[in-house]
């Protein structure tokens, strides 16, 4: 066998290679990843107008005081943005990476990135492969520091309005944000709008939370 | 890292031009070195008489097939993420043929009149400015054969999805079709030397 080889020609021999690579090709299976996806063109238009898809930073913190937690938070931003701050719970996926992860095809996902732009593109690419329960977190971490992390008290408040800020001012506090009372008076102290420390809220402590939240209703 | 190493990122625009141009330079070269700056050795083909054109472009075929699809298979490339282009089978089928009888007339294919070019072979400055010609005419001429154009289009599609069948089926009947007409080629050419020195006798 080797002597037959050896006697062969250089264009003999790289025939023969080919026919052997060619031959094993056949069981090497197929080249392409499932990175293809084909979409419903019109569906999908037709689930962005609706905009059902949206979910707003007050649901989902009132989501995660509750404990109700039956979804999964995806950090579509970069990993250094998310080891500067994360939405508690939130795992970080970069868009990217988003269609190599198994989700189960019933999981429920919400995406979230500074605005609302990551995240769409990332539900885009998600319901184009099928998943049913994906949702976008309206307007990001930038609504979330805006109305969760550092509420802004109105400057002349009604009632209702001091009645719902103080909800909110709970509702921050749990998520160690600073609420942005506008009081300079009693302590001197600037409101820095400074992010909470990370490991934070990482497991909810039991019952607190919910009974403060009771409170507020 | 995997390859294509510009959609990952690797590089941006402005040096994709220069690997562009090293590219190009190297198939200039091997062209060159086949013989094919020579309008005589391409239309030989055409001939009988010799076969170079057709086992060079067959090689190439199944050396970039083979390698692309163990590359691949070993994860150094996305294949997903080569870029196909488009298939528009009635523009393909006018083009082809065009290109072909453009191939007998004047002997050379578009990537050979540039290696002729190079070498300064005044044949194949000839054919380059028709080629520009034929450009500047296709272009001038687009908004009434965009229809035609634009007709049947079939997306980035390839062979195994055409055919439905697994991608290493084809790998290996492509091989096959290769090493078959190679032999088909030497065949050939020996039966046409032969009949040449039959003449010339």
């Amino acid at each position: 066998m080797t002597k037959l080889f050896s006697n062969m020609t250089t264009q003999k021999k790289l025939g023969f290679l080919a026919l052997v690579l060619g031959f094993f090709a056949i069981f090497a299976g197929s080249p392409y990843d499932n990175s293809k996806i084909t979409i419903n063109a019109k569906d999908l238009a037709l689930m962005a107008q609706k905009d059902a898809d949206n979910i707003s930073v007050q649901q989902l913190a009132d989501w995660i005081i509750k404990d109700n937690f039956d979804f999964r938070i995806i950090d579509t931003r970069s990993s250094k943005e998310y080891a500067v701050y994360h939405i508690p719970m939130a795992q970080n996926i970069p868009l990217s990476e988003l269609l190599d992860q198994n989700f189960y095809p019933t999981d429920k996902l919400i995406l979230y990135s500074d605005n609302s732009e990551k995240a769409t593109q990332g539900w885009l690419l998600l319901k184009a492969k099928k998943f049913q329960n994906v949702y976008i977190l309206k307007n990001g971490l930038n609504e979330w520091k805006d109305k969760i992390l550092f509420p802004k008290m109105p400057t002349k408040p009604n009632p209702d309005q001091l009645t719902e800020f103080n909800k909110i001012k709970e509702v921050s506090k749990f998520f160690g944000g600073t609420p942005q009372t506008g009081k300079t008076g009693e302590q001197s102290q600037p409101q820095v709008k400074q992010l909470p420390k990370l490991k934070m809220p990482a497991a909810l402590p039991e019952g607190a939370p919910r009974k403060r939240r009771k409170e507020g209703c | 890292m995997s390859a294509p190493f510009f959609k990952f990122g690797l590089f941006g625009n402005e040096v994709s031009l220069i690997v562009a141009f090293i590219i190009g330079i190297g198939f200039g070269f091997f062209l060159e070195r086949a013989g094919f700056g020579s309008a005589r050795k391409l239309a030989a083909q055409f001939y009988f008489r010799d076969m170079a054109v057709f086992k060079v472009m067959f090689t190439a075929i199944i050396t970039a097939m083979l390698g692309l699809f163990y590359f691949s298979w070993l994860g150094w490339v996305d294949l997903s993420l080569v870029y196909l282009t488009p298939t528009f089978i009635w523009a393909d089928l006018a083009g082809g043929l065009i290109l072909g009888i453009g191939f007998v007339i004047g002997g050379y294919c578009p990537g050979t009149s540039g290696v002729a070019c190079a070498t300064g072979k005044m044949d194949g400055y000839v054919f380059v400015l028709g080629l520009f010609f034929g450009i500047f005419a296709f272009g001038e001429a687009f908004p009434w054969i965009a229809g035609f154009f634009n007709a049947a289009p079939m997306g980035q599609i390839t062979l195994p999805q055409l055919l439905d069948i697994p991608y290493g089926v084809l790998v290996f009947f492509v091989v096959l079709i290769a090493l078959g007409g190679f032999l088909l080629a030497e065949k050939i050419e020996k039966y046409f030397a032969q009949k040449d020195a039959g003449k010339a006798l």
